[in-house]
């Protein structure tokens, strides 16, 4: 018995040192990706989730895009515009784009899209989104106007995060698995939690992409993934880099580090439908007690920017001088005072959710509240549980660490959180002055110099409020093989991959 | 016998049922909505209600269930509330990887680590054993989690034809290749891809399966049939593996049916650290989304695999042991 096993294991080892078979990514023409999570599904009208768009972005084109710096940039419109009542807005769209099955793109394709959406039937979770069109009419094969129920100055933006879909394939019961698209990649196949592998798309109207095929590989593990890219495994490593290796990446010559200021942030906000938090000073107090420098510096080590307002620092509508709260203990023991609250024997509720940062977050701030003789009890909730329950409109969380991602936008970034009706309206927030001018902010056009003056009052009401303790901004960090030429880190992450078609690798 | 099996399913059935409760009651009961988490941040609280209706969730829990339970009783267990894909398809897409991944490594497990507590137990007190069972301390004590981080960091990352993440071909279409059409290479990538998570999943088990074969193999040795061999004249040989090792092998069995269970129900950690495709992330993952219908689905599949598991574990004691009949 001793001797057949002996004999069996021998012959195993044998067969692995004698076989031999290159390393998985040696092929200079292939891009792989090693990405966090796996896509949920490649239908645009179905999915929320960011590995989901990082993955059809490439395969399929919006009408316009968020370039590297957030601008709009022509995607398969070439021009558009808006009237003069600003209830039409006009595309017009690029001539000679083919779907992945050869057949041309035309502006009924714009319709089905944005028509699929609106009707209540189809449970498009982003319908919301697009709510203010009526009607989309195709003029002809190259045109098509988008009439709107009242003005809404950022459904530009919104346009750029939906993709088109083709009307001929769109219902096709395997469309969310084995889509079709007009993008530079198109889709070969899939094996979910595995590895999805694009072909370049030799008819591409931006020209033929440079490298023949893209591989996203699903590593979950942050470790696993980074180590496959530190052993040339894959040439891109997506999702959260870990705070603690980013010192040492930075100096890896096999790795190269891009940082970009992103489009989001985290912040702890306030109940003020409890008391003390509905009186203001307490919650500017608290706000004083938030180390944010130390926080970035500390326990994100270095990653992220200290926060000052809900609106990401590269946007126009950002305001550089609205009221802040530094880290100053004492002045929060006097706003205290001034308030005449006695917070001895207090107890309020922190709530996150499973986030290591976060978590770690809380902690200090459990800690900063004795400053004030505040007690806080943290509580770490799993993300559905969390995410569920802060929506509960008479929901107990006296005070939550979250954070907004995608804030691409100033509506984005303060209508849903802000306006007394906003759906995302957390801490029962409400301020006449404020809803006014998110009301507002939807009509005036986004690029006007009235836009900037509403969002600049705007961001200054929620400052002087404290509705929300601001804590950082997000950074996006992208990390990609030294080989690899043409990759720039997006600040809206789920863009990431669009301009594939452009990149080398030696 | 067969009337005996025929028993053992049918006691399946109320089983399966119960569990099917739990799971149901479990997951619904928990705290988070999978219409909060399918919408993201977007949605208005219209399209909420709207869309929380067209999934049925605004209907009575019981009525939910038993919905659920009369299309999966014909073979119809829903679709994913995330994914849009059935159920059942997402679960046979991964069966596979995990099928391979929990026999490979129960393989391992079992190939070196009988033979290992054999020796342990022939050459008692002696630094052979001892050796032995640091090592199989070592086994057991490992987290599974660390074990497969230290493979990739020093052996994946060494070795060239070792792959880091994924799988490769399927291990069964590998050797029905070679034996089909001598082509060695599928077999040859399907290994190359299973040998870092088999092994850090079998070498774990590796340690309990020799510490169980020596303690049981050593009390054997110490009974009087043992003695009324030895008396007879037999050879040490055979006194050992023909008649020892055989009633030795009962427990060991028990423990490898229950790890081979386990490991049917996804090695999630394993899974994770080597991006393995199986069942048990899909089911984590269903977890943290809410998607009720793979939750139920799969749990119920693990639970129908891990009753008749425990049922040819109870078969083979009978071939093993002559005393334990099954009438």
């Amino acid at each position: 018995m001793f001797k057949k096993t002996l004999i069996i294991v021998i012959s195993l080892a044998l067969l692995f040192v004698v076989g031999y078979t290159p390393a998985v990514n040696a092929d200079s023409d292939v891009l792989v990706i090693g990405s966090a999570a796996e896509a949920v599904g490649l239908d645009p009208r179905l999915e929320t989730d960011i590995p989901s768009s990082e993955r059809l972005n490439i395969i399929m084109e919006p009408l316009v895009t968020f370039g590297a710096s957030m601008d709009l940039e022509p995607r398969l419109a070439t021009e558009w515009g808006l009237s003069e009542d600003s209830l039409t807005m006009t595309f017009h769209l690029r001539e000679g784009v083919l779907w992945h099955d050869g057949e041309p793109f035309t502006a009924e394709d714009v319709v089905y899209t944005f028509e699929w959406i609106l009707d209540e039937n189809n449970a498009a979770p982003n319908r919301a989104l697009y709510e203010v069109i009526d009607e989309v009419v195709a003029e002809n094969d190259h045109t098509v106007h988008f009439h709107l129920a009242e003005p809404n100055a950022f459904l530009l933006n919104n346009i750029a995060r939906m993709p088109v879909v083709p009307t001929a394939h769109g219902d096709g019961e395997d469309f969310r698995t084995d889509p079709i698209g007009t993008g530079p990649y198109s889709f070969e196949s899939w094996t979910r939690d595995d590895v999805m592998h694009l072909v370049a798309n030799d008819d591409y109207w931006g020209g033929t992409p440079i490298l023949s095929r893209i591989e996203f590989r699903a590593i979950p593990e942050d470790s696993s993934r980074l180590l496959a890219l530190e052993a040339g495994e894959i040439d891109m490593y997506q999702g959260g880099v870990v705070p603690e290796e980013l010192a040492r990446l930075e100096g890896d010559p096999n790795v190269t580090v891009q940082r970009v200021t992103g489009t989001g942030h985290v912040y702890l906000g306030f109940n003020t439908r409890t008391e003390p938090l509905d009186d203001v000073n307490v919650r500017r107090a608290i706000s004083h007690l938030i180390n944010r420098a130390g926080i970035i510096d500390r326990i994100q080590h270095g990653i992220g920017s200290v926060a000052t307002g809900p609106v990401p620092e590269g946007l126009p509508w950002y305001n550089p001088d609205v009221t802040t709260y530094d880290y100053n203990p004492q002045r929060a023991q006097e706003l205290i005072e001034e308030a005449g609250v006695d917070l001895s024997g207090l107890t309020l509720g922190l709530h996150t959710n499973e986030n290591p940062l976060r978590i770690r977050i809380s902690e200090i701030m459990q800690n900063e509240a004795q400053q004030i003789g505040l007690d806080l009890d943290v509580s770490i909730e799993e993300w559905g549980a969390f995410w569920s329950g802060l929506q509960q409109p008479d929901h107990e969380y006296d005070l939550f660490i979250v954070g907004w991602v995608g804030q691409v936008d100033a509506d984005r970034a303060m209508f849903r959180q802000f306006h007394t009706d906003g759906p995302f309206n957390f801490g029962g927030y409400s301020d006449a002055r404020l809803d006014e001018l998110l009301e507002e902010g939807k009509r005036v056009p986004s690029d006007s110099e009235r836009s900037i003056e509403i969002y600049r009052e705007a961001q200054e009401i929620v400052a002087n409020n404290a509705y929300y303790g601001f804590i950082n901004y997000y950074e996006e960090v992208g990390l990609s093989r030294p080989g690899v030429d043409g990759y720039i880190v997006h600040p809206y992450t789920a863009n990431a991959w669009q301009n594939a078609h452009t990149f080398t690798k030696e | 016998m067969t009337k005996y099996i025929i028993r053992r399913i049918i006691q399946i059935i109320p089983v399966i049922i119960g569990i099917s409760i739990l799971v149901f009651l479990l997951i619904h009961l928990a705290p988070g909505d999978p219409v909060h988490l399918l919408l993201g941040e977007e949605a208005s609280p219209e399209d909420y209600e709207r869309i929380y209706a067209l999934y049925g969730f605004d209907r009575p829990l019981y009525v939910q269930y038993f919905d659920w339970a009369s299309n999966a009783v014909r073979g119809d267990f829903g679709r994913s509330i995330r994914m849009g894909q059935p159920v059942s398809l997402l679960i046979y897409h991964r069966m596979g990887a995990t099928l391979e991944l929990a026999f490979f490594s129960v393989f391992i497990a079992v190939i070196i680590g009988i033979p290992l507590g054999v020796l342990a137990a022939v050459k008692r007190q002696s630094v052979v054993d001892f050796g032995t069972m640091v090592g199989a301390l070592i086994g057991v004590s490992m987290p599974s989690f660390w074990l497969g981080l230290v493979l990739l960091a020093y052996v994946a990352l060494r070795v060239d034809w070792l792959p880091m993440f994924g799988r490769g071909e399927s291990l069964v279409n590998g050797f029905y290749l070679l034996v089909t059409t001598f082509d060695a290479v599928p077999l040859w990538n399907a290994l190359r891809y299973i040998l870092l998570p088999g092994l850090s999943l079998g070498v774990i088990m590796m340690g309990i399966v020799t510490r169980l074969t020596r303690s049981s193999l050593l009390e054997s040795l110490g009974m009087d049939y043992i003695r009324t061999a030895r008396s007879k004249g037999l050879s040490e040989r055979v006194v050992v593996y023909k008649h020892a090792l055989r009633n030795a092998m009962l427990p060991v069995i028990t423990i490898v049916g229950i790890q081979l269970g386990v490991r049917f129900g996804g090695a999630v950690i394993t899974e994770t650290v080597f991006a393995w495709p199986g069942v048990g992330r899909l089911i984590v993952n269903a977890i943290s989304q809410r998607d009720f219908p793979i939750v139920q689905g799969g749990v119920l599949m693990l639970a129908v695999v891990f009753t008749l598991i425990n049922l040819l574990v109870d078969l083979s004691y009978a071939i093993l042991d002559p005393r334990i009949r099954y009438d």
